[in-house]
């Protein structure tokens, strides 16, 4: 099978500080994966890679067989179906939480199309399907500023559902949230996989392990473990790593 | 030969006059100048070898007077006077001292009269007296103006005074005045020529470069003395052109050592709490005015020690404008920390309200400020001229530059204002009272805009739009060396000085500006941040 | 706080354009029609004055619509303006034709001044209206678009942008300070005499233009309304929030900033191309990097993001201009610059933004007070 995402020996470094140290990780389309690691192990930079926010100084990058992402920009990448969701929630905050919806929907992206667009009535029904989803139906007319962090992080995963990517990106989507709200998300995010490929970074074991998915384990720019969380925890080195030696 | 006894003369006169020794000379001359006028051709004769044996330079002109016949015995005194028809008159003046001795009627006036013989004799006379002065600076002249005047007739009197020089400038002088002289003259010699050719080559300034040029196309002249002409005027030329970049690029780094200390306090602001300060040149017109203010005090209560006056400005600019930074940062930019462009049009208005209380206080004209003895004049440094008001400029903004690394780096004020700059929440988080560090560093950037206030006060106008002028260019300057690195404005300034100023001789001044601006404007576009950005994910947050 | 519809105008943007529409039609009646002595007489100068202040609310409004919506703080926009006069500028030097002081029968006065024997290529074209108009927009759009393009691909913003396009105007003030520029140097161009076969100083004339820029204000105002209300405008608005979201979403920013810049460097071509021939100059003044950041403050007085906010305080702000110069031209620089920090400070939304609120906290106050329930503010 064909693998969705492929990186390979990616090297990232900022005045020698080497953020990313020949990173190799693959992921197979539907596949969703936890991505865990130490401050400062590379994950966010491994993100930024992937959307194109960073330029790797040398390795591949490829998505769905031979795309290579590292000539391509962000919104080139957005467009081919990568999804990211930020570590801080990041909704427009001067924009109406349909608005935020309808921005997010898959629909042409020129200023030209958008001068034009008219929302037609499918799309507000897949508005409505998402805000269902999200849990903000009474709140689609509100500013997005006005929301609560729980409610913005829902939003910004209910951006991510309208966008409707191949690939989703996650970083750390509970920080913050109550136990409850991170049950929720976690159950959400299953449903997600079922139709495509979800890469999560999270500090949360207890997230992680409601995944019930194959983890990835980084260290200092690297992968230092991989295969299921118990065999991941178990290993010597990631209890070194995370004990601090 | 006339002409160039008449120069000879004026130079004796203007040195005569500065130096002591004027009226002491003409005392010993009268009795001299009396002789001239008695005892037939024999008694001007010892008259003039006693003049040329007094070695005083203010006989020069009374011998020119002679020469040309203007030289007359007044009767019935028997004095002699110059007198020079004026209408029907005779205009009358001591030949001496050149004061005015009123009219007089031609008849009342008797012409010296003088032979070839006698010629010859005030000829020499006035080449002693000159060429062969025992005053280095007179002989000196000498040789030049003979350079200049380019006349046969000094040939003689240059050989001797040559073997006799014992200077080895001024016979470097008399040698070329002599080269110049054969060159000009229609009988010496080919190989003389050449030899010429290449003695003036060696002074190579521009007056050569237009004789021998001209020699070179001169159709008349024999091929080989054409070909050496060329020759020298290529290699003249091109020491030239090497001598010009290296003044343009003194003109670049005085430029630059200016859009330096312009820049440096906004560096500091920019590059700590990256605050755009649109009042940054009102702060430096601030320094100016403080300057001011510091040298009026100084006119009118201590007019001896005005040299001082800005060693004493110095101070008290920095404290001025550091004192007005600190009130800015406490009433304004505190409250509008973390919004740049709002702090931007903020700063914008109150530079607004500062000029315009300049204004009100001072008045809309320029003010004078002074420049210290210590300032003024210029040098010499082979084919460069340096002014002492610049070089100081160079040093002064330099020494600031130095002093402000020193600070940052070495100090414990220093060190705190590095950590905000590189990691404003981690400096925080550490304990550090970053409002301060701010307040503290919007002061410092304030009170180094003051002091770059003093210097530009000595070479700008100080008027209310004197900080208007700057902060443009401060502002590029700091995009260019990049934010936050003290360092790059240094290279940034220099590079945009120096290109700058080699840009304007092919451009012009405004087009060499505009062209840089564009360069800039372009520049940032490929580099967003500058020469010596700062990386890392934490400045991209 | 009023609902906000997905797409589509909304009733209250036309309130504006009606009224400009209004003056439009009074003005000139005023001033040609009413007898002087009536109440509600203008005479030709106040008519001048105000077509003056529509102009500058015009260049307002171009401004709010980068600034405002898409968060690009231009120090420059006063370039673009002065593009737009010159061109108007150079359409109305050559209807002089030979009546100047020289009686060249082709070149203005201050080429035969400068002893040039022909007019320069960049002259040719604009003794025809339609070209001088078709430039007014397409000058300004095209140092626009060439300057947005290398800008915005390089990712240059916040306050470097800023800075940049003031470095623009700068070098374009000293550009058309030069003689051999060939746009009349210091002095400019001036001494104009009719426009479109009209006496410029004609009082009919001075209403025609007084109506023609209440209605171009009122066109460009709908466009804009249009354009920020449209789905392009909202892209444009999250952008100016959240510009690296944005890209992640999919939009190419950059494509949206140059639109939105390029359409804005030309409304402000066509309020400097309104503005020349009211106020009878064009020289290289208005190119000054003051003048743009005072335009900027037109904006923020009225309340940045509001387009009626642009117009209204750009009114506002030269109506009390013309008030303090005249009154007290000593103070106008403090009172300037007080605003400056005043409205940074204590108006972020400006005028429309304090009277919003105000009347939104009176709406919730009345609505409140029979049941008494406290809402939970957003």
């Amino acid at each position: 099978m064909e693998s969705l995402l492929y990186l390979d020996g990616v090297t990232v470094s900022f005045d020698g500080f080497k953020a990313l140290n020949g990173l190799s990780l693959v992921l197979q389309p539907g596949e969703m994966r936890a991505v865990i690691g130490p401050n400062g192990a590379g994950k966010t930079t491994m993100m930024d890679v992937i959307t194109g926010k960073t330029r790797p100084q040398s390795g591949t990058v490829l998505f769905d067989g031979g795309t290579d992402l590292t000539k391509l920009r962000e919104n080139d990448i957005a467009t081919l179906g990568i999804g990211r969701k930020f570590q801080r929630p990041t909704v427009f905050e001067h924009l109406s939480v349909w608005d935020n919806l309808e921005l997010a929907l898959k629909a042409p992206r020129g200023p030209f199309s958008t001068l034009m667009w008219k929302a037609a009535a499918e799309h507000r029904a897949r508005i409505n399907e998402i805000l269902a989803v999200i849990r903000l139906g009474d709140r689609r007319d509100r500013l997005a500023g006005g929301l609560s962090h729980g409610e913005k992080q829902w939003l910004e995963i209910g951006m991510l559902l309208a966008q409707e990517p191949r690939l989703l990106l996650v970083d750390e989507p509970v920080a913050g949230m109550t136990d409850a709200e991170t049950e929720q998300t976690a159950a959400l995010l299953r449903d997600v996989a079922e139709t495509r490929s979800v890469v999560v970074v999270e500090h949360d074991m207890h997230f992680v392990r409601a995944l019930g998915v194959k983890v990835t384990c980084l260290h200092e720019g690297s992968v230092l473990a991989e295969g299921s969380l118990d065999s991941v925890s178990a290993n010597q080195q990631v209890i070194d790593v995370y004990l601090g030696r | 030969m006339n002409s160039l006894i008449r120069l000879l003369a004026g130079l004796c006169l203007l040195l005569a006059a500065q130096g002591a020794a004027g009226p002491a000379g003409a005392a010993d001359l009268a009795p001299l100048v009396r002789m001239l006028g008695a005892g037939g051709f024999d008694g001007t004769e010892r008259a003039v070898a006693g003049m040329a044996e007094a070695g005083e330079p203010a006989a020069v002109p009374v011998l020119e007077a002679l020469l040309a016949g203007d030289l007359h015995v007044r009767k019935p005194e028997g004095d002699v006077v110059v007198a020079r028809r004026q209408g029907a008159e005779m205009a009358l003046t001591d030949p001496l001292s050149g004061a005015s001795l009123g009219t007089a009627a031609p008849a009342v006036v008797d012409k010296i009269r003088i032979n070839n013989s006698l010629r010859r004799s005030i000829r020499a006379a006035i080449g002693s007296l000159t060429l062969m002065s025992p005053d280095p600076r007179i002989r000196l002249n000498a040789a030049h103006a003979v350079f200049k005047s380019r006349d046969a007739a000094a040939l003689e009197t240059l050989d001797t005074a040559l073997g006799r020089e014992t200077d080895a400038s001024v016979k470097q002088a008399m040698a070329e005045a002599r080269a110049s002289v054969i060159l000009a003259s229609a009988s010496a010699p080919e190989e003389q020529k050449l030899a010429a050719i290449d003695t003036l080559g060696e002074r190579g300034d521009r007056e050569v470069l237009s004789l021998l040029t001209g020699l070179s196309r001169d159709a008349a002249a024999p091929a080989a003395l054409k070909q050496r002409a060329a020759s020298v005027v290529t290699d003249i030329e091109q020491r030239m052109l090497f001598w010009d970049a290296l003044q343009n690029l003194w003109y670049g780094l005085s430029l630059g050592s200016v859009l330096l200390l312009a820049a440096i306090g906004l560096a500091v602001t920019f590059g700590v709490m990256g605050v755009i300060n649109m009042a940054h040149g009102e702060m430096v017109m601030l320094g100016a005015y403080s300057t001011f203010v510091v040298q009026e005090v100084f006119r009118a209560y201590a007019p001896q020690a005005f040299d001082l006056s800005l060693l004493v400005a110095l101070p008290v600019a920095f404290a001025v404008a550091a004192g007005v930074g600190l009130a800015i940062e406490w009433t304004v930019i505190r409250k509008l920390y973390g919004r740049p462009l709002e702090t931007l049009l903020a700063t914008w208005g109150i530079s607004l309200a500062l000029q315009q209380a300049v204004r009100s206080i001072f008045g809309p004209n320029n003010r004078e400020v002074g420049a210290p003895s210590w300032m003024s004049g210029a040098f010499e440094l082979g084919g460069l001229s340096i002014t002492y008001g610049r070089l100081w400029i160079v040093v002064f903004s330099l020494a600031v530059f130095a002093l402000l690394v020193v600070a940052l780096r070495r100090t414990w004020f220093g060190l705190t204002i590095r950590a905000v700059t590189q990691n404003r929440p981690m400096a925080a988080a550490m304990g550090m009272r970053t409002p301060r560090v701010d307040a503290m560093a919007f002061a410092l950037g304030s009170g180094v805009a003051g002091l770059a206030g003093v210097a530009l006060s000595q070479i700008d106008n100080v008027s209310p739009n004197l900080g208007q002028a700057y902060i443009i260019d401060s502002f590029m300057v700091v995009v260019f060396g990049g934010v936050g690195n003290i360092w790059g404005t240094l290279v940034g300034a220099l590079a945009l000085g120096t290109v700058n100023k080699l840009l304007e001789p092919y451009a012009g001044a405004v087009l060499g500006k505009i062209f840089v601006l564009v360069l800039i404007i372009l520049f940032i576009q490929r580099r967003p941040r500058g020469l010596f950005a700062l990386r890392g994910r934490a400045v991209e947050a | 706080m009023r609902m906000v519809l997905p797409g589509g105008l909304d009733r209250s943007k036309l309130v504006l354009p009606i009224l400009l529409l209004a003056a439009a039609v009074y003005v000139p009646v005023a001033v040609l029609l009413i007898p002087e002595g009536s109440p509600f007489a203008l005479s030709v100068h106040s008519a001048g004055l105000f077509g003056k202040y529509l102009c500058y609310a015009l260049l307002a409004l171009a401004l709010d619509l980068v600034w405002g919506y898409c968060g690009i703080l231009s120090l420059g926009h006063g370039a673009f303006f002065a593009l737009g006069g010159y061109a108007m500028g150079m359409y109305l030097m050559r209807q002089i034709g030979p009546r100047g002081v020289y009686g060249h029968p082709v070149l203005p006065d201050f080429m035969v001044f400068l002893n040039w024997q022909e007019l320069p290529w960049y002259w040719y074209g604009f003794n025809h209206f339609p070209f001088a108009a078709l430039m007014v927009l397409l000058v300004p759009g095209l140092l626009a678009f060439a300057f947005g393009w290398f800008a915005f691909r390089s990712r240059v913003t916040g306050v470097y942008l800023s800075i940049i396009t003031q470095a623009l105007t700068f070098a374009l003030l000293l550009a058309f300070f030069r003689n051999d520029m060939g746009f009349g140097g210091n002095n400019g161009l001036t001494d104009f005499k009719e426009i479109l076969g009209f006496e410029l100083q004609a009082p009919g004339t001075r209403a025609a233009l007084f109506a023609a820029t209440a209605l171009a204000l009122a066109l460009c105002y709908l466009l804009a309304a249009w354009v920020v209300s449209s789905k392009a405008g909202k892209v444009m608005t999250a952008l100016r929030d959240a510009e690296s979201r944005v890209r992640f979403l999919g939009y190419d920013v950059e494509r949206y900033k140059l639109f939105a810049w390029t359409l804005s460097a030309m409304m402000a071509g066509l309020a400097g191309a309104l503005y020349v021939p009211q106020v009878g100059i064009i020289n290289p003044g208005e190119f000054a990097p003051a003048a743009s950041i005072e335009a900027v403050i037109w904006v923020a007085v009225g309340g940045r993001g509001t387009l009626t906010g642009a117009v209204i305080g750009a009114v506002m702000v030269n109506f009390g201009k013309s008030w303090f110069t005249s009154a007290m031209p000593e103070f106008w620089l403090f009172a300037l610059g007080g605003l400056f920090v005043l409205v940074t400070l204590y108006l972020p939304r400006g005028v429309l933004g304090l009277v919003s609120d105000l009347w939104s906290r009176a709406e919730s106050h009345r609505r409140r007070r029979p049941d008494d329930v406290p809402q939970a503010s957003p």
